[in-house]
């Protein structure tokens, strides 16, 4: 019975960073996305509050980002969704999470 | 380039279609005119590569150069809409305002509430009495079925405090209260995928200066109440179905409203009634709207309200505490009908008709002043009585557009001894639709632009009961005289 509960434990505790990664758009933006958009990058800096909501959610719908980012489409859709929820027209306008 | 290239296409099938046409399938030309086109074909594709060469920035011909360039022009507008349109969606309440200052020249005699004593009549006149009044308009889109519409709004008189004769001349220069008066703030919310057409309306109701009054304040429709029957600010809510789908009427509509005359919001009224002895006021209304089949630009409203337990609360003692008490309902009902430029003539018309019928609760309590007893448009706290009233008008366009099209308009209206109704926030100095007794209103609308106009006009009333439209006490007799003339000015952006 203890032997089940630890690797219970052990298998929660495996899969919780996993859960975390899929759902931590911000880390994924600072990673992904800060590593070109930084001061002294190889492209501006970005941060979410440059551009409204739907302007993000159309920015990736047409395909504007033309440099690979090397993302699935489900870590794709996390940044998104962290771009939105920080835009500039949002309750919580994130501007300065790339420092400028 | 390609047009270059079309046209020696063209040149070679021109040539070969008038060759074949001549000899039938089999081309035969001269070896010296086949080697002349060999050569001017040469020399094209040299002046296509020539061009191709000019054209390439770097140098190199590149059939890719124009689509690059295009797609750099492309990426340029969506950059700059992103901005436009990230810029616009932070705006997110659009800011209008509204400033009018006007001046009346007015005089109230043989006035029983102006007299000395209880009993004895007074006048009361002012050559030159001026006002300001500014309002900031606010209206947001939230979502598609969300909407928000405010006003906050300072109605002052020159240079006075309020009503008194205390000099407000430092009042935004120096630390006072932080008093904004809120003249509307409501959300329109139209839920999605309802049976039926619903809007639900909460707030701070847009329920001043209704129907007709637009006509006067040259504007838009401001309320969806008609104005003989409410005019004044209300919180409630509203729940609007739509019917033009079912009768076929356009714009037919039925609203259901509550709102609240009064509300005990003492700092024990959660506990008991005991330190506040006043019932709430609670309004209940229905109203149906619609264009008038067959008349374009029309409107045609039916009404029914009623407020309960009206109380005398605003009538103090000399120490300043309330000595009124709850008194009774009261209920209204009221038809409107208006038509706009009617059969293109340039008059705009209108009537409304309003009936009020009291149910007094028994109660009264005593007039710290007069020492009469007062009831709900009585004396002995049981009479019911029923009023009435009839207000008419028109409008005439003028077509004369070197004057900027202005309009002139008159309108009449007359209340009966126990004519009542619900019009405390009027936009003149006076209740004019409370009035018992006959009211004669006459204007002229003069536009200088799309955004300022002037308005002259003259009023005169003679009443028969009561000058001050109170649903508190027997009306009474009364002879006053109200004369009014005003000038204004109204700018709106």
């Amino acid at each position: 019975m203890q032997k089940r509960i630890v690797t219970m434990l052990t298998a929660m505790s495996l899969m919780l960073p996993a859960v975390a990664m899929a759902a931590s758009g911000d880390a994924l933006f600072l990673q992904s996305c800060g590593a070109c958009h930084k001061k002294g990058g190889k492209a501006a800096i970005v941060n979410p509050a440059d551009k409204a909501g739907s302007v993000w959610d159309k920015y990736f719908a047409r395909g504007r980002h033309t440099v690979d980012m090397g993302m699935s489409d489900a870590d794709l859709q996390a940044v998104v969704k962290y771009l939105v929820s920080h835009a500039a027209d949002s309750d919580q306008p994130a501007a300065a999470v790339i420092p400028k | 380039m390609k047009k270059i290239l079309l046209t020696a296409g063209a040149l070679l099938a021109w040539t070969g279609c008038a060759v074949a046409g001549a000899g039938g399938a089999t081309v035969s030309i001269p070896t010296e005119d086949y080697k002349a086109i060999l050569q001017r074909l040469d020399t094209l594709q040299k002046r296509v590569d020539q061009m191709e060469k000019a054209d390439s920035p770097s140098g190199k011909a590149s059939s890719a150069a124009m689509p690059t360039k295009l797609a750099k022009d492309v990426e340029n507008i969506f950059d700059t809409l992103d901005k436009v349109e990230t810029k616009t969606l932070k705006d997110r309440i659009n800011l209008g305002a509204e400033l009018r200052t006007r001046v009346d020249s007015f005089k109230l005699k043989d006035d029983l509430s102006l007299g000395a004593v209880p009993g004895a009549v007074g006048t009361d006149h002012n050559d030159n009495y001026w006002t300001n009044r500014f309002r900031l308009n606010l209206d947001s889109e939230i979502q598609k079925n969300l909407l928000f519409t405010g006003r906050l709004a300072v109605y002052k008189n020159f240079s006075n405090l309020g009503n008194d004769a205390q000099n407000d001349a430092s009042q935004a220069h120096v630390p006072g209260n932080s008093n904004v008066k809120l003249d509307r703030a409501y959300v329109d919310w139209i839920p999605e995928g309802m049976p039926i057409p619903l809007a639900l309306t909460f707030g701070r109701h847009p329920s001043s200066e209704g129907p007709p009054s637009e006509l006067k304040e040259n504007r838009l429709r401001q309320s969806t109440y008609p104005s003989l029957l409410f005019d004044g600010e209300a919180d409630g809510v509203v729940a609007t179905v739509g019917l033009e789908r079912y009768l076929g009427w356009k714009n037919s509509g039925i609203r259901f409203a509550y709102g609240k005359g009064y509300q005990d919001s003492g700092s024990t009224s959660y506990l008991d009634n005991g330190a506040h002895p006043y019932d709430d006021i609670n309004v209940y209304a229905m109203f149906f709207e619609t264009e008038i089949p067959g008349v374009r630009d029309s409107l045609m409203v039916l009404s029914a309200l009623q407020a309960t337990n009206i109380n005398g609360m605003g009538i103090t003692n000399a120490a300043g505490n309330s000595v009124g008490k709850n008194l009774g309902d009261m209920s209204l009902f009221g038809a409107h009908v208006q038509a706009n430029n009617v059969v293109d003539s340039g008059f705009d018309l209108f009537l409304s008709t309003g009936i009020n019928k009291t149910d007094p609760n028994g109660r009264t309590f005593i007039h710290p002043i007069t020492g009469a007893p007062i009831g709900l448009l009585n004396d002995n706290g049981t009479s019911k009585h029923t009023g009435w009233s009839v207000y008419t008008g028109l409008r005439y366009n003028i077509p004369y557009k070197p004057w900027n099209n202005p309009k002139v308009g008159f309108e009449y209206n007359h209340g009966s001894e126990y004519w009542a109704s619900f019009t405390w926030g009027p936009s003149e100095l006076y209740n004019k639709l409370g009035t018992r007794g006959d009211a004669y209103d006459l204007y002229y609308i003069q536009p200088f632009n799309d955004n300022l106009f002037g308005r002259l006009g003259y009023t005169h009333i003679n009443y028969d009961h009561g000058s001050m439209s109170q649903v508190f006490g027997e009306p009474g007799d009364s002879n006053a005289v109200l004369d009014n003339v005003y000038f204004l000015l109204d700018c709106r952006f």
